[in-house]
């Protein structure tokens, strides 16, 4: 098996206490650090396909990210100044009146595994703070706004509203439990991803990576 | 008219009832039972006896555990016995005198004694490290959560014994989430691994000692574990939710478990809740499921509901569609 492969499976199993090493073997042997990036990325796409079709479950996606952010710890020093790999920022955040955050963690990982810098705002959000959040940071492209309540809807929309009022050409993708394709297209949103498996393809789908 | 009891276990049985059974009508919460603290309602936090953190902001519906760095109660799971602590408040019999005077005015021929069981074992794993943390470690650190659960398993089975001795409970109505609306937190086999062979341990020793009712609250997607569920001696999961396919289960399983759930208290218990609305989910739910192992009730468990007038709303309404079907 080559180096890079062994690194590919250990991320799709994760297994993040040896990761590392195998990251380190890989470079050793020869092969490119973007390589060995996108190899992993790779890794973390049929971990989220996995997901959404009920193959695998929150625990495995979750030690996949860990396995995944362990392996892009060892490459930092070697890929350092590289932007290229970067697919731009994303501000994420459960809406107003929310605490649910298992969710809109999951997506964290996923989108961050997928090359996003991303900037968790946490629960709880009001959706003015998400435009602050867009002035804030650089090189926003996308903002993920979270719902779990059916109580919560209506701020699901408000955040997306105001988002669209203040910065009518930004990306806004929404995903929850009660949020449906449809309710998305209502409210205005962009894009919706049924699951966090999902959701980093849609992500990069909409902002056309 | 069949007593509620009887109407009960004519549904469960397969048997004949002669209406719904309505919500929780068989059952007497016993809330007095000294359980470990809880916040009393919005704008309030509470340290519990486990020393985790709970805090019920305005405006939310219920409170949250806090997992920040600082507030997570095991911080390295595989030292978790340097952290935990075992609260044994339930060990005075004076905690018990209000539980005791409840239970004597309990007419048993209508409804069982009840406790409702607040945190489930898998719920204690993630109150006490957060859900992350919990989910990983069932994977990283199996050992370590097996000697976690297996401590809490033993502090439910000692409350057991003091419940037992002080009130006699008829039934138990644990509370654990399972689920997601539409998954599993994980895996029907790492659920089986973990979670069923404590379970089982637990509600046998119920049942061997003057328990005849068990019923389970997860008000989420759990259908691949029914299977853990009657094998751990479950008589009712309550909080089934639509995601489920309730009829196919019941087509299934009916005669082994019975469903109670089937309204979404999401859907219906919201402040713009109206009759209109919870009629035609009543409507729905019971026309789908029909007659027997399965009671109408809204998923959120225990009689009550978050929004004023929600919970006897659907009470009336089942009423009414019992007159219509039976």
């Amino acid at each position: 098996m080559s180096k890079i492969q062994e690194v590919k499976e250990l991320v799709e199993g994760g297994k993040s206490k040896k990761v590392a090493a195998a990251v380190q073997k890989a470079l050793e042997a020869g092969d490119k650090a973007q390589d060995i990036l996108d190899a992993m990325v790779a890794s973390m796409g049929v971990v989220g396909e996995k997901f959404s079709a009920g193959e695998i479950f929150v625990p495995e996606m979750l030690i996949a990210a860990k396995a995944m952010s362990k392996g892009v710890e060892e490459l930092k020093p070697v890929m350092a100044g590289d932007s290229s790999s970067s697919l731009g920022t994303c501000i994420m955040g459960t809406v107003a009146g929310d605490l649910h955050d298992i969710g809109k963690n999951l997506v964290v990982m996923m989108l961050e595994s997928a090359g996003f810098d991303m900037v968790d705002l946490g629960v709880d959000v009001p959706a003015e703070r998400f435009v602050e959040a867009i002035k804030e940071n650089d090189n926003v492209v996308l903002v993920a706004c979270s719902g779990l309540l059916t109580t919560t809807m209506p701020a699901l929309k408000e955040a997306v509203q105001t988002i669209k009022a203040a910065m009518p050409e930004m990306k806004v993708i929404v995903g929850g439990a009660p949020v449906t394709q449809e309710y998305a297209d209502e409210i205005g949103a962009d894009g919706y991803a049924p699951d966090a498996g999902s959701s980093a393809a849609k992500a990069k789908e909409l902002i056309g990576a | 008219m069949l007593t509620a009891k009887q109407n009960l276990q004519e549904t469960i049985k397969g048997g004949k009832p002669d209406r719904f059974v309505n919500q929780n009508e068989f059952l007497e919460f016993v809330f007095e039972a000294p359980m470990t603290s809880f916040c009393t309602g919005p704008g309030t936090e509470i340290e519990d006896e486990w020393g985790i953190l709970w805090r019920w902001p305005e405006g939310q519906l219920g409170p949250f555990p806090v997992h920040d760095e600082e507030h997570k109660v095991i911080k390295d799971i595989t030292e978790w016995k340097q952290y935990v602590k075992t609260p044994d408040h339930y060990k005075n019999p004076e905690a018990w005198i209000e539980a005791k005077e409840h239970v004597k005015q309990i007419d048993q021929n209508e409804k069982y004694i009840t406790i409702m069981f607040f945190p489930g074992i898998f719920e204690m794993t993630h109150s006490l490290m957060g859900m992350e943390d919990a989910l990983m470690a069932l994977y990283e650190e199996p050992e370590a959560m097996h000697e976690l659960i297996d401590w809490y398993t033993d502090y439910l089975l000692d409350y057991a014994k003091v419940l037992i001795e002080q009130i006699g409970p008829t039934a138990i109505y644990q509370h654990d989430d399972w689920g997601s609306q539409i998954s599993t937190f994980m895996s029907p086999e790492t659920f089986k691994e973990f979670f069923l062979p404590s379970y089982k341990k637990i509600f046998s020793f119920y049942k061997e000692n003057g328990v005849e009712l068990i019923l389970h609250h997860s008000d989420s997607y759990a259908a691949t574990l029914v299977p853990s569920m009657i094998e751990m001696g479950i008589d009712i999961w309550q909080g089934v939710m639509t995601t489920n396919n309730i009829p196919a289960l019941i087509k299934e399983y009916g005669g082994k478990i019975s469903f109670m759930g089937g309204i979404h208290s999401g859907e219906v218990d919201f402040p713009e809740w109206n009759e209109a609305i919870i009629k035609e989910h009543v409507d729905r739910i019971c026309k789908k499921c029909g007659q027997l192992y399965f009671i109408p009730n809204l998923t959120q468990g225990a009689d009550v509901s978050s929004f004023p007038g929600v919970y006897e709303a659907v009470t009336a309404e089942i009423d009414r569609i019992s007159k219509e079907m039976f």
